[in-house]
Formats: structure tokens, C-alpha cells, sequence
């Protein structure tokens, strides 16, 4: 579960999502593998820019790489995605699910409260 | 790599909840009320000790059939009836440390609250991200995770 995810994984997953380039690699990984030449090809920067880049997200486990004679063969690796992802949806359902059970709460308090006060007043 | 700022993954929450934001600002405050409402879903019981003031630390217990979730923190902000900001980690991975704020707007006899959990982090590309930024993360990585299912489903 959440807790137990080492939070340095995770911040080098959210950081390697922070750059648009390195989003768009992986946009593109996710229809094929690629080798490096063909993931620089339609970006406007230097094949070691994308290198760069190909690096940050392999550090951040997010791709995979594998050299075969003189290429550099990539591949996506989903399961950092999918924890990063696990600890926003984690919080957002455990205060979503909170925010119902003190609503109820708050309610039938709130509505305890003014009966008291009619009922003191009446007397 | 040489970290330098502050990065935030942020979730917000917000509430509109028809009771006066007094109320609403109790029961955060009082461990009685506290307790009642920290146990939704499948958590059965939950304790909580709360001091409240800046400083002040709370330590919430909740019970699930499968295993004990304990959460502490320090409470940065106290205003009452408005805003509450504290600490929060889990006691089973205390480097993790989150920032939970709670504003409680008022609209006379009702409220809305605005709950925001931040995640930090450090990392040198601080300013390039902003609020919002944990809901991109998110899509973004539904989106990936689509087409991925899409691609690993045999034809």
C-alpha cells in the first residue's frame, strides 16, 4: 500500500514527468518500442538532448533500455506511473470517503444542537 | 543530481457541507468528534489525541479489519473557526511528511471546506511546477496506462 512506497521513487517519478519532452517520449513509447534515434526524430533538439532526457526517465524506472551491437533499444516500464499515481488517488478517495462520514456527522450534531436551544427556550 | 526546492503534489478536496463553519471546525478539534468521523469504509474504530495549538502534535489511530493505520502530526496553523494546517505522516513511514491544510469558508449558515494535501519534495526544477500539478501527474499517467492496457490486450 501507500505507506509503504519509498518516497524517493516516487519523487523521481513525478520529476521525471515535470519536463514536456520526457512526457512526449513516453507518449510515444507507449505505441512501440523505440531506439533513440527514432524517439529524437521528431523533437527539435540534439539526439544528446534526448539522450539526456532518455536517461532521467530510465533512472526513474520509467523506460527500459537494451543495446543490441550499436543501438539503444526503449521500452516503457508502467509501474512507477501506476504507484505514483496510486498515492493521489489514495488520499483523494480516503478524504473524498472522510468528508461523507463528517457531513453525517456534522448534520445530526448540528441538528442535536438546535433542538437543545428550541427546547430550552420553550421551557 | 543536486536538489535544491521545494516540489508540491497537491490533491485538493472542497465540501460544501450545510452546518455553520463553527460546527464543522469542532469537529476537527475534538477528538469525540474526530474519532466518529475518521472511521468510514472499512476502518471499524478510530482514536484520537489532539492538541491543538500551534506546535501541538495529534496522534490518530484507525482500525481496519486487515491492520492499524497510525497517523501523528504538528499542527503549523490553528485560527480558529477557519483554518487548521498540520503535519501529517504515517507512523509506519515517518520520512514521508505531507502538509494537510483545512480552510473552512464561511457562508453564513453553511461551509465549505477546502482540504489540501501536499506531498513535498525536493528537486531543481522547483519553479517549473505549480499547483495542479499532482492532478497532471495523475491524468497523465491514466492516459499512459490506457493506451498501454490497449497495447498489451491481445488483437
Amino acid at each position: 500500500m501507500v505507506e509503504h512506497r519509498a518516497s524517493a521513487e516516487l519523487d523521481s517519478t513525478f520529476f521525471a514527468l515535470a519536463d514536456s519532452t520526457r512526457r512526449a517520449i513516453l507518449r510515444a513509447l507507449t505505441r512501440r518500442p523505440a531506439t533513440i534515434n527514432e524517439i529524437a526524430k521528431p523533437f527539435p533538439v540534439s539526439l544528446n538532448a534526448v539522450s539526456k532526457h532518455v536517461m532521467v526517465l530510465e533512472r526513474a524506472g520509467l523506460l527500459r533500455r537494451e543495446v543490441k551491437g550499436r543501438e539503444h533499444y526503449c521500452w516503457i516500464e508502467p509501474r512507477p506511473l501506476r504507484e505514483a499515481d496510486e498515492w493521489l488517488e489514495y488520499y483523494r478517495l480516503f478524504w473524498e470517503q472522510r468528508m461523507d462520514a463528517l457531513e453525517v456527522y456534522v448534520a445530526r450534531k448540528y441538528r442535536g444542537s438546535r433542538r437543545r436551544i428550541q427546547h430550552g427556550k420553550d421551557r | 543530481m543536486e536538489k535544491t526546492g521545494d516540489v508540491r503534489h497537491r490533491i485538493q478536496v472542497r465540501r460544501k457541507i450545510p452546518v455553520p463553519r463553527e460546527v464543522v471546525y469542532e469537529a476537527w478539534t475534538d477528538p469525540e468528534g474526530l474519532r466518529e468521523w475518521m472511521c468510514p469504509g472499512d476502518v471499524i474504530s478510530a482514536t484520537a489525541t489532539l492538541d491543538v495549538r500551534v506546535g501541538g502534535s495529534f496522534h490518530i489511530t484507525m482500525r481496519s479489519k486487515e491492520r492499524v493505520h497510525e497517523h501523528v502530526g504538528t499542527y503549523q496553523i490553528v485560527e480558529p473557526p477557519a483554518k487548521l494546517s498540520f503535519t501529517w505522516s504515517g507512523v509506519d513511514n515517518p520520512n514521508e511528511i505531507t502538509l494537510v491544510t483545512v480552510e473552512f469558508l464561511d457562508h453564513g449558515n453553511s461551509c465549505e471546506l477546502v482540504i489540501s494535501h501536499e506531498r513535498f519534495t525536493n528537486a531543481d526544477i522547483a519553479e517549473r511546477y505549480e499547483m495542479g500539478w499532482g492532478t497532471i501527474a495523475a491524468k497523465f499517467s491514466s492516459y499512459l496506462n490506457e493506451n498501454l492496457n490497449r497495447a498489451q490486450r491481445p488483437a
